[in-house]
């Protein structure tokens, strides 16, 4: 077997997701002891803020006094950003490798608004919590924090309330 | 010469240590196709936990080497305040993870392999936490100093923060102790998934829809 073909049956099919977290999680245990725990929320917090200053001016934090820097650090260079850069970047290299790069779409209008929704309450709900999903089950929660068992306890009741939506929606 | 002196060398450093912890995350969720959203919606609904067990695997294997820096005084503890706002915020996530067919890491990963529904997700997340200041500066803001403070405030619902470290300062006790007992807790679940799946094995599984980003 020649390099190519080798590189082309390792990404011909999916790797187990079990194997994936076994090494995300080693990988976070590392950076928790550099850094800090993996979190997605708040570099997407700094992002809103650095657009909002963009889009409002530099006085918005006058006006909006959340976006002083207080509860939402913005900043370019926020280390948090780059998170979501990279799992941006790392996703776009595995799936030009394994070809399956390509501009898709919702079809549906109904998927479009199920998911405009559904970014308005993910965005609402990180800040509102200060915690987002991946804080929930891989910072908080195996940092012992009471905040961890606090988000579980409301993930798994919006999952619930969410998947009972989607079932509705499914049959409809 | 000044413009070199200013360059933060552990900023730099930090940057290109999360971004390649970023794009490792990122290549992997690629790669496995895990989601968090499904983890959770496909348990609920489908009893399908194809993607469930890799999260308690994850979650077990990342509480043990936390819980073992905190033990030996290492570790970058975040310290989170918990809170009804804790309970409320991420049930209206949740909702809007399963609504949307991602949570926070697969929008950027579908993003990332060309999906413009994962791109429209990001913005009204952006968009859903610049409403949220609205709220924040006319609700939240003048209990802030009450919100932020590590002590209890009943009254509002506020139960300051505890965590491995604060266990294991108040006890004495390692916090690995305390870990190994929520690794015991969570591997009991991960049993429990996996004699449901032995009961099941002789049935085919369900074929599960895709829906709005497509997780």
């Amino acid at each position: 077997m020649n390099e190519k073909n080798a590189i082309s049956e390792l990404f011909a099919k999916p790797l187990d997701p079990t194997y994936a977290m076994i090494i995300i999680a080693i990988a976070n245990g590392f950076f928790f002891a550099i850094v800090e725990a993996w979190t997605v929320g708040g570099g997407e917090g700094a992002m809103t803020g650095l657009l909002a200053q963009a889009l409002f001016g530099p006085t918005l934090a006058e006006r909006l006094p959340f976006w002083s820097g207080r509860t939402v650090y913005i900043s370019p260079f926020y280390w948090k950003i780059f998170i979501s850069l990279g799992m941006c970047f790392g996703s776009f290299v595995a799936a030009v490798l394994s070809k399956e790069f390509f501009i898709r779409m919702p079809k549906k209008m109904s998927e479009w608004v199920l998911i405009t929704v559904g970014g308005l309450l993910m965005g609402i709900g990180i800040r509102l919590a200060l915690v987002c999903n991946v804080s929930t089950f891989f910072g908080a929660t195996p940092q012992l924090s009471l905040a961890g068992y606090f988000a579980i306890i409301g993930i798994l009741a919006g999952a619930y309330v969410g998947s009972m939506i989607y079932q509705k929606i499914m049959e409809m | 010469m000044e413009l070199y002196h200013s360059v933060d060398v552990t900023l730099w450093g930090s940057i290109v240590i999360t971004f390649f912890f970023g794009s490792l995350i990122g290549f992997l969720f690629q790669r496995s196709r895990f989601c968090n959203a499904s983890a959770l919606r496909d348990a609920i609904l489908f009893k399908s936990f194809r993607n469930t067990k890799p999260l308690l695997v994850g979650m077990m294997i990342t509480t043990f080497i936390f819980t073992a820096w905190v033990s030996v005084g290492q570790g970058n503890m975040i310290n989170l305040k918990a809170g009804l706002y804790t309970v409320v915020g991420l049930f209206l996530f949740g909702i809007g993870m399963i609504l949307a067919g991602a949570c926070t890491v697969t929008t950027w990963v579908k993003a990332g392999e060309g999906n413009i529904g994962a791109w429209w997700a990001l913005l009204f997340t952006f968009i859903g936490m610049f409403l949220y200041s609205f709220i924040w500066n006319d609700l939240r803001w003048p209990m802030e100093e009450i919100l932020l403070t590590n002590s209890p405030r009943w009254e509002v619902f506020h139960f300051g923060y505890g965590n491995a470290q604060t266990i294991q300062e108040q006890t004495g006790i390692p916090a690995i102790f305390f870990g190994l007992l929520q690794i015991g807790a969570l591997g009991l679940i991960y049993k429990k998934i996996l004699d449901h799946e032995k009961k099941v094995r002789k049935h085919k599984e369900k074929a599960i829809p895709e829906i709005g980003i497509g997780c």
